[in-house]
């Protein structure tokens, strides 16, 4: 290439590097929180050993290691704008013949690439597999000697197998086109001698490793899930062995210019752009970005970013009525923002790696130890992947912290002791144990354990919710977020008499808006006229829930209804949770 | 390269020089090692029994065997003594004991602690034990599977892992250790019981028309033709006060005999009764009487706390597979306060241990839960002090010569759960019981993340081919169960 061509590739590279950059850090960062949390990577040589034991291992390792800095989000944009522009130059370095055309072709792969990783599931050691066997392939290619060349080839192919699983074929595939291009020396006896050390590296792994045989030729550890077959990944494999190939075709002098080229780069980054917005998944986005708030208990900013978006997810709005009942509001502001049940304030127990994440963290906040270290544990269990995660350990420390459970919780601290991230924290609380102060300095905790059930037991039960809610509260009147949740469970469920009953065991002069508003609704179930209501009731809301039903009675359609009553209780009694009318 | 070569050996050999005891200050009582070997006893072929002394910057330790001879290892951490010198101190001192003597480094200076001993029996131990490795979750689990683990060395080998397919790989049982017969039960998706003899392995569905479900706590009868199975529908439940976890309990159980000849499955009303949740079916050593336990059906969850299971027995006859029509009482769980467990008679009918626990079948969750031994010959049982903790010792089986048992403990931490290895004399009291060993302990604490769970001897490596049974587990083919009432 030119002088001006090679300022144009970079150029190229930089300005797609920016833009990978820009996506992760600020489209899609809490996808990268996301990935991290779901790992525990420790700086032990057992770790690493446990890892690269496998095929794939190392790649699988070394993907490990970008994905824990994705704990701040920013630097692994970074990172990951490095990678796919290391893809990008490693397909390059692969090629034979190096124009800038086939130089834009190469960043069909990483484009494919950063598709693949917009799932939450995509390993970030499948990317450093591809870029690595086609690295060591493009490294190979520039050995002079033909017999040593095919030699080095034929001896890399099993450790490239072991070091990046079966995308080890794109080193396979670029060196045999590169023997082929050169038509020299039986190219075709070296091609079968490469498919045959690949075949004999499968069926070797399978005798050894003790996973099937389909396995071990999708690669392992490419994606979370072993029984989905990453499509986009394989088709960016494809997309590299295509333009190795094409590299080695003559091309015609009008490609070779800076126009062709050129256009051509645009075209792609605009595909690369629309495409990468049409698979981003904002729904999950959103859920990871309040999950990150849960987690990093940034109150606040929940309510502002509910704010600015209702959330309708029950997992968002959990997370939502959450932060609202650290903030003391839940029982004013509830019903001002979307509610779609009881399944928004906690939701059910499934047995997943996502689900019970944030619901155990309610659970915590409630006091409901035991609760919070079941989901964090099974949680971390059903990680498809089988692999830990430091923020469940963190939990796992802190409840058996809280239970009493010291050894446990210190046998938790060593493991995030060798971590990047979590290690000055596992240091610190380990010393706080040592001394015997880690209730004094961490109040979270020492409020918790206060709220931990002492005199009552009962069994986990997701149909008597208030009756543990109950329990909660009737241990310690002063955990203040039980009773909210008790009575906010009665209310969502539109179990009005149970909320009466519930509301009558506990002093709230004066009477929140809320409480009002359901107490009224009870009062028209249960009575033909207003005569005898309680003084705690204000007139205001009689004459207010008296528009509210001649308005529904004349039929008024629910956005009408919604822009009069949409925060009154009254609203999400008739127009949400429509599967539990009372 | 001369040069070089001798600077690599002098560094290596640096190296491999431990920090030696210097001006050493004597002081009373033995060392608080870890793991605890102080007094254990062990079978001459065990492998090294490795420690740390916590706290300690250094330790420098000397073995001393009776004649003599002698073993010394000092490191930062933790011993490492050679396996060959240390099998060698181990031969020279059966019948007898070895004497250790513990030096620690405490801020730059030497503390020798009294010496004490580990006894060295001549009773034999089997080659090793096979076991299944699973975090101590609740419902849903990770990476999990059955290991073998040679007891002269640490080797630990993989039999069949989780990795294979989808699902958890269950209760297992080989037939008195002879590691060519076994049965293991695979939960999940791929829900099968495999059946391995001499190297075949078959997979079989044991849930029949006229039983409650698959089968699960195997149990091998002495002629190899007869597996005694409970058949269980098994729950669990989640305490909210701390000091207690989790709850399994089954809602209903029977026990049942499979015939391994026929692929029939035998039970007869007098263990399958309504109302009463039989469990845990072993036989006795001569094969002629079938030992089990149950409760009367109690309110779940409410009337947990009430549900005691009792010792019985019933006879069988093997050669026509009959069960006997007479259940005898054998142990009533309210003269213990109590509820009987994992009841496993010594091979040289002499004894039966179990587990005992406050209440309910799953004493692994029950941190008062100990073991017990019942004298066959007087009918007197013991609590057995000798090797119980103040935390959970539960699940234990006997080697093939009765002379040794394993069992897990929760001793080490509340909830992770450990192999213990007892000797059991002639007289029928045990040694202090030894943790199984690791090559460094310390892997206990930090890379051990699993608990050891269902532990069994083996007489020798078992010949499983785990491709094999992976092919028969992910295949939809399974040898359906045939079923018959005793006569």
């Amino acid at each position: 290439m030119t002088r001006k061509q090679q300022l144009t590739a970079a150029l190229m590279t930089i300005l797609t590097g920016i833009g990978i950059f820009v996506f992760f850090a600020f489209r899609y960062r809490y996808h990268l929180h996301f990935q991290e949390q779901y790992q525990l990577f420790e700086w032990t040589f057992a770790y690493f050993a446990d890892v690269a034991r496998v095929p794939g291992g190392l790649a699988d390792w070394l993907g490990r290691c970008l994905t824990q800095f994705f704990y701040h989000a920013p630097v692994g944009a970074v990172l990951l704008a490095l990678l796919f522009c290391g893809v990008q130059l490693s397909v390059w370095a692969a090629c034979r013949r190096r124009s800038l055309f086939t130089y834009v072709l190469s960043f069909i792969p990483a484009l494919l690439l950063v598709l693949f990783f917009c799932d939450e599931n995509a390993l970030a050691g499948a990317i450093v597999a591809l870029a690595l066997s086609l690295g060591v392939a493009a490294m190979c290619q520039r050995v002079a000697s033909r017999k040593g060349r095919r030699v080095l080839d034929l001896v890399l192919l099993p450790v490239l197998y072991m070091a990046c699983g079966p995308l080890c074929i794109l080193f396979a595939i670029a060196v045999v086109c590169h023997e082929v291009a050169e038509g020299e020396g039986k190219p075709w006896l070296f091609a079968i001698g490469m498919l045959v050390v690949a075949a004999a590296c499968v069926l070797v792994a399978w005798r050894l490793f003790p996973y099937p045989f389909n396995r071990l030729i999708q690669g392992l550890h490419y994606h979370r899930f072993h029984n989905i077959l990453p499509g986009l990944l394989y088709a960016a494999a494809a997309a590299a062995v295509l333009v190795v190939m094409v590299s080695c075709l003559k091309v015609r002098k009008s490609l070779n210019g800076i126009v062709v080229p050129g256009a051509l780069f645009v075209v792609l980054a605009a595909a690369g752009t629309f495409a990468t917005l049409r698979v981003a998944d904002p729904v999950k986005e959103e859920w990871m970005h309040y999950d990150f708030m849960v987690r990093m208990q940034m109150w606040n900013r929940i309510m502002q970013q509910a704010d600015r978006r209702n959330p309708d997810n029950p997992k968002t709005v959990s997370c939502l009525n959450l932060a609202l009942a650290k903030t003391g509001r839940l029982v004013d502001s509830q019903f001002t923002y979307f509610q779609n049940g009881p399944e928004g304030l906690i939701p059910g127990f499934e047995g997943d790696y996502t689900n019970p994440v944030s619901t155990g963290e309610i659970f915590w906040h409630l006091g409901m130890v035991n609760t919070a270290q079941r989901y964090a544990f099974e949680a971390q269990e059903s990680i498809p992947d089988f692999q830990k995660s430091a923020r469940f350990y963190q939990r796992l420390v802190e409840t058996n912290l809280v239970n009493g459970d010291t050894l446990v919780a210190m046998k938790y601290l060593k493991v995030l002791e060798s971590t990047t991230f979590y290690r000055t924290w596992a240091r610190e609380t380990a010393a706080l144990v040592a001394d015997g102060t880690l209730f004094e300095k961490r109040p979270e905790l020492a409020r918790i354990r206060e709220f931990r059930l002492k005199q009552h037991d009962f069994f986990f039960s997701d149909t008597e919710m208030d009756s543990m809610l109950g329990v909660l509260q009737v241990e310690h009147p002063e955990n203040k977020m039980a009773l909210d949740y008790l009575l906010s469970w009665c209310l969502l469920r539109k179990d009005l008499t149970r909320f009466a009953e519930c509301l009558r065991m506990v002093d709230t002069s004066p009477l929140p808006q809320t409480y009002q508003e359901a107490l009224l609704l009870l009062w028209v179930f249960t009575h033909d006229d207003f005569n005898g209501l309680p003084d705690t009731i204000a007139p205001v809301n009689v004459q207010r829930i008296n528009r509210f039903m001649a308005d529904a009675n004349a039929g008024k359609k629910e956005a009408a209804m919604k822009a009069s009553y949409g925060n009154t209780y009254w609203f999400y009694f008739i127009f949400r949770y429509l599967n539990q009318q009372p | 390269m001369k040069r070089f070569l001798c600077f690599v050996t002098i560094l290596l050999t640096l190296a491999a020089c431990g920090p030696r005891e210097r001006n050493a200050t004597q002081v009373q009582g033995v060392p608080g090692i870890w793991p605890d070997y102080v007094g254990v006893t062990v079978p001459a072929t065990i492998a090294p029994l490795d420690f740390t002394l916590p706290d300690a910057d250094a330790l420098d330790v000397r073995l001393t065997a009776p004649d003599g001879s002698s073993l010394r290892s000092s490191g930062k951490s933790a011993t490492c003594f050679s396996e060959k010198s240390w099998k060698s101190l181990l031969k020279h001192s059966v019948g007898d004991a070895l004497t250790v003597t513990v030096s620690g480094l405490f801020g730059g200076a030497w503390r020798r602690y009294e010496p004490f001993q580990i006894f060295v029996s001549g009773d034999e131990i089997d080659y090793g034990l096979t076991y299944r490795l699973i975090e101590p979750g609740y419902q849903i689990y990770s990476n999990m599977g059955i290991y073998e683990r040679e007891l002269g060395s640490f080797r630990q080998r993989a039999l069949l892992e989780n990795t294979r397919f989808a699902g958890c790989v269950n209760c297992h049982a080989s037939f008195r250790g002879d590691p060519s017969a076994f049965t293991v039960h695979i939960r999940g998706a791929h829900g099968a019981t495999l059946l391995g003899r001499d190297g075949e392995v078959k997979a079989y569905d044991t849930k029949t028309d006229s039983t409650l479900g698959f089968c699960v706590y195997p149990y091998w009868h002495p002629s190899g033709k007869f597996i005694a199975y409970s058949t269980c529908s098994t729950r669990q439940s989640f305490h909210a006060q701390p000091d207690k976890l989790i709850e399994v309990f089954d809602l209903d159980s029977d026990v049942q005999i499979y015939d391994v000849v026929r692929n029939q499955i035998i039970t007869a009303p007098q263990i399958k009764q309504h109302g009463i949740w039989e469990t845990f079916p072993v036989f006795s050593a001569d094969g002629r009487t079938l030992w089990f336990t149950a409760a009367e059906e109690v309110e779940i969850p409410r009337g947990l706390p009430d549900s005691h299971y009792n010792l019985y027995k019933v006879s069988f006859d093997p050669e026509t597979g009959t069960i006997g029509k007479d259940v005898e009482l054998v142990l009533d769980a309210a003269d213990f306060k109590g509820s009987i467990c994992f009841p496993r008679p010594s091979y040289d009918g002499k004894y039966l241990m179990f587990t005992l626990c406050d209440y309910g079948t799953f004493p692994i969750w029950h941190h008062e839960a100990d073991l017990w031994l019942l004298d066959l010959a007087t009918g007197e049982t013991r609590r057995m002090d000798e090797v119980n903790s103040s935390d959970t010792d539960s699940y234990h089986n006997w080697s093939a010569n009765s002379r040794w048992f394993v069992f897990s403990s929760r001793r080490g931490d509340g909830l992770f759960t450990r192999l213990y290895i007892a000797h059991f004399d002639e007289n029928g009291v045990a040694g202090k019981p030894f943790l199984l060993p690791q090559r460094d302990p310390r892997n206990y604490d930090e890379d051990l993340f699993r608990s050891y769970n269902v532990p069994e001897f083996t007489t020798g490596p078992v010949p499983f081919n785990s491709i094999q049974a992976q092919q028969a587990i992910n295949s939809p083919d399974r040898i359906p169960f045939g079923f018959r009432w005793s006569d």
